[in-house]
């Protein structure tokens, strides 16, 4: 079953992510647990969907939330939303087991690891679109193009896989692949600001 | 050289991590002395990318995750509930020259402290263990408000006149079979019972084959405790362009297409 777990707050409303990565500055745990709530779902989906294998997802889940705990200095809200940062590091996480999974016998950099993501902005940060609606959106898009491009962009996404990396995979031509990456991210990208405004 | 401009198209091929080559090198160069405009579009690209994060099968993790990880932060010792480290008590040039009565005081002293820190600590950890009890008692609530409203969706769309009742059929006799009612505007229900249980590392997965092109993820799902499955998972096409829908089993998250042979199918047209 589909089951959410809501943390009621003290309060009684949720805060914004700013508040709890504010009070996560001072070391307050309840944010930290917060914060889960509201993206361990999310995030754990995208690290299952990578990684797959649910054991393996767990700890990424678990080593992507302690680092957004000792890492939180190192976000700043005014920089951009929570959300994509934490899934642009859930994402750079599991690629990393992907590859390591890949490559057995690289050792793992922690420079790698450790490396967060950069800032990201979003184009219209008090958008009222909620999760589900994006999700909805995201999967139609992409279950709207052709079967071929969307195989690109997941081998891209969830995969790690370069340009040429999809070409070797795929037996298209490097041309065709750039094209049909670029085709449909921006349609991603319009659909997105279409949602937006 | 190419200017901002010229390298915008790029930027999200930048952010998914596909360019390689001249291309990230020239991209890459052109951000190190960029100004503002350029920098902004990469993290705008960047924020795009990550919205395909919402693509993944939706999955719900393991309930004792949560605990996990503040276990861990925890353990670490720096978590804000933490005693904070006391602050050594410079040694004392006068401390020779104290009585014998005030060495007796302070010791006195040190034990009524020791005693009280320990009645507060046990305190504490009465108070944390009655903090964590609500809390689990509240997210069991909140389990059974999700199911409940869960169960109304299902009772909704299957007491519908507009629903289309679908029956899918098990190929394997031995399995029961489950129910599909196709609502034009709330999705599908299906329900089930007495179905067997999953292995962990599995998974359920519902799709729709429309008439022209390939089946189309609707839902994963697991059976509960009790072997029974009710959900509502939405559809974005038209009842008339389905031909069937189907299940499979498949690895835990989801497959982008089906891996094993269809266990369940019912034809819509």
């Amino acid at each position: 079953m589909l089951l959410a777990v809501v943390q009621p707050w003290p309060e009684g409303k949720q805060p914004t992510d700013a508040v709890l990565m504010e009070r996560l500055l001072q070391r307050d745990s309840g944010a930290l647990e917060a914060l889960y709530d509201r993206y361990g779902r999310p995030v754990y989906s995208l690290v299952l969907r990578i990684a797959q294998h649910p054991s393996s997802a767990e700890e990424i889940v678990q080593d992507v939330f302690l680092q957004l705990w000792r890492s939180a200095d190192r976000f700043q809200i005014s920089r951009g939303p929570l959300e994509p940062w934490l899934f642009t590091m859930a994402r750079n996480r599991a690629l990393d087991f992907l590859r390591l999974k890949r490559e057995k016998q690289r050792r793992r950099e922690d420079s790698d690891s450790d490396i967060l993501p950069s800032a990201v902005v979003r184009p219209d940060p008090e958008g009222d679109i909620d999760r589900t609606r994006r999700a909805e959106k995201i999967r139609a898009l992409l279950g709207s193009l052709p079967e071929a491009q969307r195989r690109a962009i997941e081998l891209a996404f969830f995969e790690g896989l370069s340009h040429s990396e999809i070409a070797a995979a795929t037996g298209e031509a490097l041309g065709t692949i750039k094209s049909w990456i670029r085709g449909g991210l921006l349609r991603l990208r319009e659909s997105l600001e279409e949602a937006s405004s | 050289m190419r200017n901002c401009e010229q390298l915008a198209p790029l930027y999200e091929e930048y952010a998914l991590g596909v360019l390689e080559g001249e291309e990230r090198a020239e991209l890459e160069a052109h951000l190190a002395s960029a100004g503002d405009p350029c920098v902004s579009g990469v993290a705008q690209a960047r924020w795009v990318v990550s919205q395909l994060a919402l693509a993944a099968p939706d999955a719900q993790p393991p309930s004792a995750l949560r605990g996990k990880i503040m276990d861990a932060i925890k353990a670490n010792g720096d978590s804000a509930r933490a005693v904070a480290p006391i602050e050594k008590p410079k040694p004392s040039k006068q401390g020779a020259m104290f009585p014998l009565w005030a060495w007796i005081a302070a010791a006195a002293l040190a034990l009524v402290t020791g005693y009280t820190i320990r009645q507060m600590n046990n305190q504490n950890d009465q108070l944390a263990q009655l903090r964590k009890q609500m809390k689990l008692a509240t997210m069991q609530n909140q389990a059974l408000q999700n199911q409940l409203d869960m169960d109304r969706m299902v009772a909704m769309v299957m007491m519908s006149p507009d629903s289309i009742p679908l029956k899918l059929m098990p190929k394997d006799k031995n399995m029961p079979m489950v129910h599909a009612y196709l609502h034009p505007q709330m999705g599908v229900a299906i329900t089930a019972d007495q179905m067997p249980a999953l292995p962990s590392a599995r998974t359920l997965q519902l799709w729709f084959v429309p008439k022209s092109g390939k089946p189309v993820s609707v839902a994963i799902f697991r059976p509960d405790a009790m072997g029974q499955i009710a959900l509502v998972a939405p559809v974005n096409v038209p009842a008339n362009e389905i031909a069937a829908f189907a299940v499979t089993d498949e690895p835990a998250g989801g497959s982008p297409q089906p891996t094993t042979p269809i266990a369940w199918m019912a034809q819509v047209n």
